[in-house]
């Protein structure tokens, strides 16, 4: 029976031997992916990019929302306090909704502090 | 053209948006990622996702990358570990799905050519099928050591592990490859020769 001598190992911090079968191995290495790689992969940035814009977007109307709704509340009751004692209702008051009566019906053009002089008389 | 641009100058020219000049660094770069994705993950759409991810995720970080290892080396990080994450997945699904004993196939057996050589490509399949038979731990060092030629060192920072730890794998790997290729050894030799 023949001793075969072990495979010298690696040294500490070497690059790989010329060992046959670490030749082997590395000759062996894959090199590419399916044809079109490069461009799948842009596809996939062009992809991702847009998926980022929307949603930074989204992001924005996130922190608009609360604003907006605040605003909208502020606005709501300075107009109910203001029009509380004349207004028909509280909800006209906070919208500062004129009230609806026959004389505001035939006289458009004051309505809502209009300027334009109107044409049709009574 | 193209080709004689530097590395540096394609970065800075994806940077600033152009995907050319990235498109010009996956075509350079696609060989080494491809190594390193398929050498763990076998061939597949997995390994094709994997390696796509590597350049999205390298895209992302373009601002973040200051050169401090080369190019290769910082892609080859992030396809290893993608990698490895990609293995525990796949690991996770067999657990979940498949008995242990459905996922052990024999070795396909290689075709010969009419006087009874392997041509390349089979040879490439037969240690391409020798290196993915090995466990993760072995294969992520053969890939690193033998695929990238990576120092030990090198391949010790990439895994996580001590120096120490690379030479006992990378010995245990290579005794396991021995045991399966001696065979193609000798008609290997020449592997690197026919491949150029």
């Amino acid at each position: 029976m023949t001793h075969r001598p072990t495979r010298p190992p690696f040294a500490a911090d070497d690059r790989p031997t010329d060992d046959p079968l670490a030749l082997l191995v590395r000759a062996a290495a894959p090199r590419a992916f399916s044809s079109g790689f490069r461009d799948r992969v842009l596809a996939g940035i062009g992809a991702r990019r847009e998926a980022s814009l929307g949603s930074a977007l989204e992001r924005q109307f996130i922190r608009i929302v609360p604003i907006a709704a605040a605003v909208t509340l502020l606005l709501a009751g300075y107009n109910w306090w203001g029009g509380r004692q004349t207004a028909a209702s509280p909800l006209d008051a906070a919208l500062n909704l004129p009230g609806v009566t026959l004389a505001a019906a035939y006289a458009p053009a004051q309505l809502f502090g209009a300027t334009i002089a109107s044409t049709v008389s009574p | 053209m193209i080709a004689f641009v530097s590395d540096a100058q394609l970065l800075a020219l994806a940077r600033g948006g152009d995907d050319r000049a990235f498109g010009a660094l996956v075509d350079r770069y696609e060989p080494a990622v491809a190594a390193t994705v398929i050498g763990m993950l076998g061939r597949g759409d997995e390994a094709d996702d994997v390696g796509q991810e590597t350049f999205i995720r390298f895209h992302r970080s373009l601002h973040k990358f200051r050169g401090e290892s080369s190019l290769k080396t910082y892609l080859v990080h992030i396809a290893i570990n993608l990698s490895i994450n990609a293995l525990r997945r796949r690991r996770r699904m067999l657990l979940r799905f498949v008995s242990q004993d459905d996922t052990t196939m024999d070795a396909p057996e290689p075709r010969l050519g009419p006087a009874g050589e392997l041509d390349v490509t089979e040879l490439q399949a037969v240690v391409q099928d020798a290196v993915a038979r090995l466990s993760e731990k072995h294969r992520a060092v053969v890939v690193l050591r033998l695929f990238h030629e990576s120092s030990t060192r090198e391949t010790a920072q990439m895994l996580g592990v001590p120096e120490g730890t690379v030479l006992s794998r990378l010995s245990r790997a290579m005794k396991e490859l021995e045991a399966q290729l001696a065979p193609y050894v000798k008609s290997g030799a020449a592997l690197p020769e026919m491949i150029r």
